[in-house]
């Protein structure tokens, strides 16, 4: 049973008591002492006069205080709450892990603060009411689960650290953090031990693979407080997902916002999803959700410019904010310039490799698929300049001009891309000879199976390379069935590292890559045009050999159409490069990679992600690890996008048997805080704010009749 | 001794000295004076016929009555006598109040000029006269004498009061009954401010010896209209303990109080045939002295 305030904030307003104070002592009157005879006549009025309940002067100066004193209390929006609040630790000095679960979902809005404002309390709380002795600890419970605070028994200490936590933006991974706060239970120096679990028991942080990790689930008591019984309000829906598309048609571009929208509601939901491109709203629609469905809406937005666009979508408030907006970036893409060097140009075009590769490259009269290809034959090539081109493709050529390989090297050294295409007119002799700086193999000789045999298939494994990404498990089923029925075997040169991207059925390399200099050469060990294989003529060799292209282009492309969630790794493929990289933050905080490192995984924050290259030479020591601005010389390299895991957003919650499976052998005790010392909810209790208002309403009253009187 | 005599406005004395006292009932007193005497003596004034009995003065047998009725009547005429008074001055703390508003008589000052006058006015008529002060006990008294440098004594004793102490009139009446002579006169000069007494039993005791009790109760304008302002701490003069009060939260139900405690007098007084006389201090004393006197006058049975 107490009295609980909401808005704690306003009972500073008591202050205010001091004004009635003040006018008392400014207007007191200076008190006189008389001699006087009858005073026994005066007390026996004072006793019989109807007038002595006449309200003097601190009597209204006692009003009036209690006018302001009621109205602060009703300000602060009292309630009377008839919990009973149970002890909440035993007095004997205790060893306790509390576990924060600090993912997003934490971040439901109850009134004008958070579950885990109210979690964070609920810790304070039990600190100060910890007897002395005790240590504490802390775990938060986001992906990854890791110790914030090691055993202390320093009371000020603790409540820093907590102080100092805000709700992230990660998944839950209660699992690792029993784990975590097992291990910090066995080194505590106090013979009783507790964990306390503060969570809003969001199933998706209950994963089987988490716990089924734990090396061994001491006995130690677990008591779970399930802060989502403080919601009043559910998380209603959130933006599933935003495809970013770029739509061409005759004469205009659009940027197609494909846009998925999820209501966790039973009703209709009727909410305003508004689209933003570079921090203004470009488009709002108000849409109806059915119950429990996904609504796919696009937008369409003509592109203005050729410059990169970032932006999000986002939908009304809820109780969960965090999942109502999701963060896109768009590059319209720069056309890729390739050479395709047709070695065995047909007077039937479609017998040549050039006419695959053109029409694979460049699907459509307007580009499309942002590649430029130009066809030359080999008479062309020394007239044409290869430092217009990102990318060269040799396809079937024997030879090449005198000292052209030169030239060839320079280009690839210098940052260029370098195709090989094999055929009936490839001289492995002169290749292995005279570009041996550019392969990393050696051609050995030509295979193909023998009568009766099988033809040979591409062998896809794994689908981990950059390449191969994008492709669905049905499309790599239809490539593996693709007939190839002649490549080229190879032999490794000495000192010379190559990684193999595809494997013939064979066991042989299908398609070979190196990194030479800044550039990168590919070697595809069969024909690209239908001389060796089917290839060419499924729907798969158009993506195939545009990612190709792509790739090996280096192009911003691969770069800045990746999209993360939160807490995944973002790796810049321009491996060989000597830049160091800059990361710019959502929040402009600055991340300096140096070229060794590859990799950034303080992905933390949903954002658009700004990356600049800075040259080597740029780089000094001056330059730290943490930079106040971007330096000069660094160029934008791309952005990439990072957003929210939706599976926490999910509105499923661990029942208590699952949780008992789960923690088997441990003693479970699922609690809601309100039984505890957090704070109560208004629903609680009696609200006062209304019967101390009218209070007010009657002070001022008897106030000002009193004044009256005076 | 002059200094006590100047202390009193000797305009007041001279105003009042052609005013004469006279008791309203027989007193008894040793001298001839001008007072009707209990027993019937020697004045010229007839009184009533008495049958003759041997030993009566045989010049005092009305021979007009004899010759007419043939049975011997004795002639009696009023005795007179002079007055035996005693002024009981009340010498209590309360007596001593002065008011911190405007410069007014102190009520002790009104008293002893009150006192000064009756005592200057009988001696004049040959009475004598005796003064008594007190407040829980008699502090001095001066016994009555006729004699005309006796006023001197009377203003001695006047000048020597420090007003101090709580009033116990009920007590000092109690012990003066038995020492007062019978039929004499007793002037109670206070301003009555007691608690819890049975002033109405004592004055019971004294008309009962035959005493003439006249109450002064004087009272300053102070005490009867309470006209102080602002948060006022009242420190008694007496034994009261102190009292902290806005007066004008209280002062319609002191006024009801005091007006009611002046009644409570008048009624106890007319009830037992005392003569009552209320004095404010702020009416000059020899209007309302000549008022009661004349008054008193026109009553006196003749």
């Amino acid at each position: 049973m107490s009295l609980n305030f909401s808005s704690p904030l306003f009972l500073y307003g008591l202050l205010g008591i001091a004004v009635p104070v003040l006018i008392h002592l400014l207007t007191r009157r200076q008190q006189k002492h008389i001699r006087f005879s009858a005073v026994y006549l005066l007390a026996q009025s004072q006793k019989r006069s109807i007038r002595k309940s006449r309200p003097n002067r601190l009597l209204l100066l006692l009003t009036r205080c209690l006018a302001i004193t009621l109205f602060s209390l009703a300000l602060a929006d009292p309630f009377f709450s008839f919990r009973q609040s149970e002890a909440f630790l035993s007095a004997t000095p205790t060893s306790i892990v509390f576990i924060l679960d600090d993912s997003y979902s934490m971040g439901t809005q109850v009134g004008k603060r958070t579950l885990f404002d109210h979690a964070l309390e609920f810790v304070f709380e039990g600190v100060k009411q910890a007897p002395d002795k005790s240590e504490y600890s802390m775990v938060l419970a986001s992906s990854p689960a890791r110790i914030k605070q090691d055993w202390t028994s320093d009371k000020t200490i603790f409540e820093k650290v907590l102080k100092e936590q805000s709700v992230s933006f990660r998944t839950t991974r209660i699992g690792d953090a029993i784990d975590q706060s097992i291990k910090l239970l066995d080194s505590a120096r106090q013979e009783k031990k507790k964990i306390f679990l503060l969570t809003d028991l969001d199933k998706n942080g209950w994963k089987e693979e988490a716990f089924s990790k734990i090396t061994h689930l001491a006995p130690y008591p677990v008591k779970v407080l399930n802060f989502s019984s403080l919601q009043s309000d559910n998380n209603k829906g959130m933006v599933q997902s935003a495809k970013i598309s770029q739509e061409f048609l005759t004469q205009s571009r659009l940027l197609r916002v494909k846009v998925e929208i999820r209501n966790f509601s039973n009703i209709l939901s009727r909410r305003p999803l508004s689209l933003f491109l570079e921090g203004k709203i470009v488009k709002e629609e108000l849409l109806n959700i059915p119950p429990g469905q996904t609504l796919i809406h696009e937008f369409l937005y003509p592109l203005r410019r050729n410059q990169p666009l970032n932006g999000k979508v986002q939908i009304s408030d809820d109780a969960l904010t965090t999942d109502n907006s999701r963060y896109f970036s768009f590059h319209p893409s720069q056309n890729i310039k390739v050479m395709v060097v047709d070695g065995d140009p047909e007077t039937i075009s479609h017998r040549s490799e050039s006419f695959y590769l053109e029409r694979a490259l460049n699907p459509f009269s307007v580009s499309l698929s942002h590649i430029d290809p130009t066809i030359s034959t080999l008479a062309e090539l020394p007239l044409r300049n290869l430092s217009d081109f990102s990318v060269v493709i040799l396809a079937n050529v024997r030879e090449l001009s005198p000292d052209y390989e030169l030239e060839l090297e320079n280009f690839v050294l210098n940052g260029g891309a370098l195709l090989f295409g094999m055929g009936d007119q490839v001289n492995p002799k002169y290749i292995n000879e005279r570009l041996g700086n550019l392969l990393p193999v050696k051609l050995d000789s030509q295979y193909q199976p023998k009568e009766g045999e099988p033809p040979l298939h591409l062998l896809l494994k794994n689908n981990t390379h950059p390449v191969m990404k994008i492709f669905s498990p049905k499309e790599l089923e239809e490539m593996r069935e693709i007939n190839f029925y002649s490549m080229y075997t190879i032999q490794a040169r000495e000192n010379k590292i190559f990684k193999v991207g595809t494997w013939f059925s064979n066991q042989n390399p299908a398609v070979i890559e190196a990194n030479v200099g800044k550039g990168i050469v590919v070697l595809f060990l069969s024909s690209l045009d239908r001389d060796w294989n089917d290839f060419p003529i499924q729907p798969t060799f158009l993506p195939w050999i545009q990612r190709w292209t792509q790739y090996s282009a280096r192009g911003l492309d691969s770069i800045f159409r990746q999209n993360f969630l939160v807490g995944e790794t973002f790796r810049q493929n321009a491996s060989g490069s000597d830049s160091n990289w800059i990361v710019r933050a959502p929040d402009g905080a600055l991340h300096l990679l140096g070229n060794e490192e590859e990799v950034f995984s303080n992905t933390f924050q949903p954002g658009i992600y700004h990356l600049f290259s800075l040259p080597s030479s740029e780089t000094s020591s001056a330059i730290q690890k943490t930079l106040a601005k971007i330096p000069n010389g660094a160029e934008p390299a791309g952005t990439f996008t990072v957003n929210i895991d939706i599976k926490e957003s999910e509105p499923g919650k661990i029942s208590q048997k699952e949780i008992e499976s789960f923690l088997e052998g441990m003693k479970i005790e699922i609690q809601e805080p309100h039984s505890q010392t957090a704070t109560p909810k208004t629903s609680d209790g009696i609200p006062l704010a209304t019967p101390f208002l009218l209070m007010v309403a009657g002070m001022f009253l008897i106030e000002g009749w009193m004044v009256r009187k005076e | 001794m002059e200094n006590s005599a100047q202390k009193f406005d000797a305009q007041v004395l001279s105003r009042i000295s052609t005013l004469k006292m006279t008791a309203m009932n027989l007193v008894e007193g040793l001298l001839t004076g001008q007072h009707r005497s209990r027993h019937k003596g020697a004045s010229v004034e007839f009184a009533e016929y008495k049958d003759y009995s041997p030993g009566d003065e045989i010049r005092h047998i009305d021979w007009k009555v004899v010759g007419k009725t043939d049975k011997y009547h004795v002639k009696q005429f009023e005795q007179s006598t002079n007055l035996k008074c005693t002024i009981l001055l009340d010498a209590s703390g309360s007596m001593g109040y002065q008011s911190p508003l405007k410069d007014q008589h102190s009520k002790m000052g009104y008293a002893c000029t009150l006192v000064a006058a009756l005592a200057y006015l009988l001696l004049k008529q040959f009475d004598a006269v005796g003064l008594t002060l007190f407040n829980d006990k008699v502090v001095e008294h001066i016994p009555p004498r006729s004699k005309a440098s006796h006023y001197q004594h009377i203003l001695h004793g006047l000048t020597n009061i420090p007003p101090q102490g709580t009033t116990r009139i009920d007590d000092v009446l109690r012990g003066l009954a038995e020492r007062l002579p019978g039929r004499s006169m007793l002037i109670l000069v206070s301003d009555f401010f007691v608690q819890n007494q049975d002033l109405q039993k004592s004055l019971k005791l004294l008309c009962s010896r035959g005493l003439e009790v006249i109450l002064f109760h004087v009272l300053h304008p102070d005490e009867i209209h309470l006209p102080f302002e602002g948060d006022i701490v009242f420190e008694s003069l007496e034994d009261d303990p102190t009292l902290g009060l806005d007066p004008k939260d209280i002062r319609e139900q002191y006024q009801k109080t005091i007006h009611d405690h002046i009644n409570s007098f008048k009624k106890d007084c007319n009830g037992l045939g005392v003569d009552y006389v209320f004095l404010d201090t702020s009416e000059p004393l020899d209007q309302a002295l000549s008022y009661y006197l004349l008054k008193r006058k026109s009553l006196i049975k003749l």
